[in-house]
């Protein structure tokens, strides 16, 4: 009976071993991977890590993790040791009271600690801005940056705020343990407070700070939450980076990133535990033994007679330190600069290092999550872009706030090549702010093995003989579009009624169990694994998801007879863009004939630009070394034939957003 | 004897309502062995830390060669401390506590900052460790040590500066009875041999008996008496000295005149003048002082109620009309037994009433009192530190 239970507990031991370490494990393994497959093994190979060491985006944010982690944790440490020993200068009560006040930030969300971060930077830059103009206009000697944004500064401070209590939460049990009176004995001893801290105090307090600089260059590395929040547009950490290239499958760069990234953890946690470890075992035993060579060779160095070789070190790796810190700033600050804010996955990065060779100008490459998410970002403030690249409807939304400034057209002599079709279009009528990016279609993408039928219909979304495989997605415009369209009304009607109808149509089928889900990017995984039958998709998305699928599953797309929705993604220049001059550059550039062909190899989306789009069987086949499907490619670059068929999006008033809004939420989970 | 070195003028330290020294006047003389005595919480340890500097008195003037000190912070005095449980830097060894001090550069007579040099240094530590027995225990960490061999690394380590003035705050509470001894001695001999200044704070009456040459009884923030260790036990001022100073039977007394004193109503001639006639005092009167007598040849008669075998004595408890007396004597007396007693004119100390008067001096509930005596020895190491809050724990 004992033993049984013995069995049992090791064997629920075991199980919550594997729960916890089993994926991980499977990161690591797979970073190794010689193919692309995350779930088959190809063989072995470090590809991926040379891929990761050559990726200019993913050093660069490694470098900004390292830079922001030391530096928060060089800060912090000083900060939290002083504010340490004086709470222990206060009487119990009191420091009690404060500790737990110490506690309460480590214990926060950091999603609330990010976003209360992120609106007091905001609101500080507001009342900034306020007073530097004040200041500016009364006198003319000094002049003050008016436009504060959140960048690597507002990060760091960040960091520095969450790491603080940690410091303080490893240091105050040193100062706890620590006889009180050792300082009066030292300043009886005659050192003045200051000399006491450093003789006296710091080598007796030293293992809790060094655990506690341990612990916060851990919680600086890996954070990702309150960084998201505080970085602002020009700034990304390496947590930042792996999260914007999940967008649509998980590569063997992001496996091997992360495993990185778990290592690195991983040896400061051990470290910091084996020290731990070690002083227990050392205070436990207490007797006199040899000291160790290490230890021999500490207290050689520590005798007066190397102070010199001593202050010499700690001068040297000061100025190393600042060396490091002025190098990894400084590159980065002198150089011209454009800040692109994207999607992700929408480029080929290698037109990012080319157009960085060519021009000299740097590229801050940033990703948003969505039109919504990149509207709200630039209400907030704090985001400096120089371009972006939102679709039709936020462009008409952006414009009618007067968020956008006109482009230069003279210097952007690669508009020439913008089909007609997509020039003047109803969201930029005159086509004076805008280069359109990409287009394409929202279909219906199915698996015909299934399905069983072809479709041709939006009503197979709702349709009960699909029941438990539908995808419904996660958009309130798009979702509410397919409905729309299916009932015979425009996809842009303010009319209640015909909005509430098409609502109902999709809260209906929702209530009877069709739809298996509501996703976004997870349509992916699901479409390609055979997992579920019917999805609402963009075309270039359906074609990745051909070239990804797992065997057997055969994928079709189809813009019904019904119609379908068209949309075009354009690049446009915010209002008081920083680098306006860079940005025009940017833009000619990508708006190339060979840029729109390395874009369409890469992402599947159709090019606006003549030339790439009959170009593009040609390039296909003298790289891949087959001819190109023409039936993708006319599902990826519809004929105008189909585009007839399809409508595009309008902004919609203020009142029908909300309506939208309040019926999405009415939808419930 | 010698001239005055510290002067303590008016002292009061108060927080908020809390009055811990209440009007503290006191002088020290140089080379002298001068014991703060008294309980837990009686202001002794704060006297102390004022002298030190570590405290700034909320009111009155702390006077050193006739300069007023109050501002100047402790590492600017020419005193030493030996701290409660030592207090050594544990991340150094032996030799590097006690060269602690000499490394810190001193302002030299122009003002300069300036360092000695090693081979001072080591010469001056060397010579310290042979002065407190620990020669051969340099590299030793000071984890390594036993209490007593911490002890006098805490010694040297504040001797070493060669101070006009050594503090030491109940520097043997840590250690056992045997080592106590042989620390008192020690401490004794090196006061001698360096012809320092000791201000030594104690709760240990016999400890101070043994090794001061000035004791301070303190208790409630006041001084209660001053003197010398004989002034202090066979003089007493009031029922708390006393009583806290060796055993004592203190009773309700009558002074019917110069000489005589009225106990129990019965007349008992004695050495003390210069009360009123008929004025009620406390009578003091040690247990080695009173003599047993057949109960028909006793000046008192009572009843032994416990006896106790004591070693060189029986600790005897007699019960008078009521009033529990401890009698010291080689005499064995069963319990139950009738007895006598005899004292001395010379055994009796006379004193006006206090605020004590009535609170010491009975022995009804004797055992109790021992076990109070017990428990109270280890915890006295707390005092003062509940008030500032600081590093305690």
């Amino acid at each position: 009976m004992k033993k049984q239970n013995r069995i049992g507990s090791r064997l629920f031991i075991g199980l919550t071993f594997l729960f916890l370490y089993l994926p991980i494990f499977l990161l690591i393994v797979f970073s190794f991977n010689a193919g692309e497959s995350s779930t088959v093994w190809q063989g072995f190979s470090l590809d991926w890590y040379r891929a990761l060491f050559q990726n200019r985006l993913i050093m660069e944010s490694l470098y900004t993790t390292l830079l922001v982690s030391l530096l928060a944790t060089v800060i912090s440490t000083a900060a939290g040791t002083f504010a340490a020993i004086g709470l222990y200068a206060l009487s119990k009560r009191k420091r009690d009271a404060l500790l737990v006040v110490n506690d309460i930030p480590m214990m926060n969300a950091d999603i609330v600690t990010g976003v209360s971060l992120c609106l007091f930077f905001v609101a500080f830059f507001q009342g900034w801005g306020a007073f530097a103009k004040w200041f500016n206009g009364i006198q003319g000697v000094v002049e003050l940056p008016e436009r504060l944004v959140l960048g690597f500064s507002t990060m760091l401070l960040a960091h520095i705020a969450f790491n603080i209590p940690y410091v303080i939460l490893n240091v105050a049990p040193k100062l706890r343990q620590m006889d009180r009176n050792l300082v009066d004995a030292a300043q009886d001893l005659g050192c003045t407070w200051m000399q006491a801290f450093w003789k006296v105090i710091l080598p007796e307090i030293k293992p809790g700070i060094v655990s506690g600089a341990l612990i916060a260059f851990t919680m600086s590395i890996d954070d990702f939450v309150i960084s998201y929040f505080t970085a602002g547009s020009a700034t990304s950490t390496l947590a930042m980076r792996i999260y914007s290239m999940t967008k649509k499958r998980i590569t063997p760069e992001v496996n091997a990133v992360s495993t990185l990234l778990f290592l690195s953890v991983l040896v400061l946690l051990v470290l910091n535990n084996v020290r731990e470890l070690r002083q227990e075992r050392r205070a436990d035993r207490q007797e006199i033994r040899e000291p160790s060579f290490f230890e021999k060779l500490s207290m050689k160095f520590n005798q007066p007679a190397f102070r010199w070789v001593r202050r010499g070190l700690a001068g040297a790796m000061a100025c190393a330190f600042l060396a490091a810190v002025v190098l990894l700033t400084g590159a980065t600050s002198s150089q011209p600069v454009v800040n692109v804010c994207s999607w992700g996955e929408y480029i080929d990065e290698d037109l990012i290092t080319q157009f960085e060779d060519e021009t000299g100008i740097r590229v801050n490459y940033q990703t948003a999550e969505s039109n919504e998410a990149l509207y709200s970002l630039l209400k907030n403030g704090g985001a400096d872009y120089d371009v972006i690249v939102p679709s039709d409807y936020m462009i008409a939304q952006l414009l009618e706030e007067g968020m956008l400034e006109e482009l230069d057209y003279s210097r952007i002599p690669n508009f020439e090549k913008i089909d007609p079709r997509f020039r003047n279009l109803p969201y930029d009528p005159e086509n004076k702010y805008t280069v359109p990016y990409t287009w394409g279609t929202l279909g219906i993408i199915y698996n015909a093995g299934m399905v069983g039928e072809e479709l041709d219909s939006w009503g197979a979304l709702y349709d009960d003989a699909y029941a438990g495989s539908v995808l419904l997605i996660n958009n309130s415009r798009d979702a509410l579009a397919a409905a729309l369209i299916h009932l015979g009304y425009s996809v842009n009607t303010t009319d209640e009624g015909e909005i509430r109808e098409a609502f109902a149509l999709v809260a209906d089928a929702n209530r009877r169990g069709v739809f298996q889900g509501r996703v976004m990017d997870q349509v992916f995984q699901k479409m390609e694994g055979g997992n579920a039958a019917i999805a609402t998709y963009y075309a270039g998305d359906y074609l990745s998801m051909v070239d990804n699928a797992a065997e057997g599953v055969d994928l079709r797309y189809v813009i019904p007879e019904e119609g379908g929705n068209w949309f075009v993604d354009a690049m446009c220049v915010l209002k008081d863009a920083p680098h306006y001059d860079n940005a025009m550059a940017w833009i000619n550039f990508i708006a190339s004939t060979e840029a729109n062909l390395a874009n369409m190899d890469y992402i599947w989306y159709a090019s606006p630009n003549t030339e790439a789009l009959e170009q593009y069987p040609a390039y296909y086949e003298e790289n891949e070394g087959e001819p190109l499907d023409m039936e993708l490619y006319e599902i990826m670059a519809p004929p105008a034939s189909v585009l007839e068929r399809c409508e595009m999006y309008a902004v919609l008033p203020l009142e029908t957003r909300a309506l939208y809004n309040d019926l999405w939420i009415q939808l419930g989970t | 004897m010698s001239k005055e070195l510290i002067r303590l003028r008016d002292c009061v330290m108060s927080y908020g309502d809390e009055v811990v020294l209440d009007h503290i006047n006191l002088y020290i003389n140089d080379k002298e062995f001068l014991t703060l005595l008294g309980p837990s919480g009686c202001g002794k340890t704060t006297t102390l830390r004022i002298i030190g500097g570590f405290l700034s008195p909320t009111a009155g003037d702390v006077l050193f060669d006739g300069v007023r000190i109050n501002d100047v912070p402790p590492h600017q005095r020419t005193v030493n401390t030996v701290f409660q449980r030592y207090a050594l830097f544990p991340h150094l060894n032996v030799f590097e506590n006690v060269a602690f001090g000499l490394r810190i550069p001193k302002a030299d007579a122009s003002g300069r900052k300036v360092k000695l040099p090693e081979r001072e240094i080591h010469d001056r530590v060397m010579e310290m460790l042979e002065v407190v027995n620990l020669k051969g225990f340099e590299k030793r960490p000071v984890s390594a040590l036993s209490g007593g061999q911490q002890q006098r690394v805490a010694i040297a380590r504040a001797l070493v500066n060669r101070p006009k003035v050594l503090l030491l705050d109940e520097p043997l509470g840590a250690l056992d009875m045997r080592l106590r001894k042989d620390m008192q001695n020690e401490l004794k001999r090196i006061q001698q041999e360096m012809e320092i200044t000791f201000i030594y704070v104690t709760h240990d009456q016999e400890e101070a008996l043994a090794m001061s040459d000035t004791v301070v009884v303190m208790d409630g923030g006041r001084i209660q008496q001053i003197g010398t260790p004989e002034d202090i036990y066979n003089e007493p001022k009031n029922a708390f000295v006393a009583d806290f100073i060796g055993e004592s039977n203190i009773i309700d007394g009558v002074m019917r005149a110069d000489g005589v004193v009225e106990i129990f109503n019965r007349k008992f001639q004695c050495l003390d003048k210069g009360f009123d006639k008929d004025e009620p005092v406390d009578v003091v009167i040690r247990p080695e002082d009173v003599d047993i007598v057949d109960e028909a040849a006793g000046q008192l008669r009572g009843t032994v109620t416990s006896v106790t075998f004591k070693g060189v004595h029986y600790d005897t408890i007699v019960d008078f009309y009521g009033f529990k007396w401890l009698i010291q004597t080689t005499d064995y007396c069963p319990v139950d037994s009738r007895i006598g007693i005899k004292i001395d004119p010379d055994g009796i100390h006379v004193m006006k009433k206090s605020q004590y008067s009535g609170m010491f001096g009975d022995y009804s509930s004797y055992s109790e009192e021992y076990e109070e005596l017990d428990a109270a020895v280890p915890e006295d190491g707390e005092e003062d530190d509940s008030r500032e809050g600081g590093y305690e724990e």
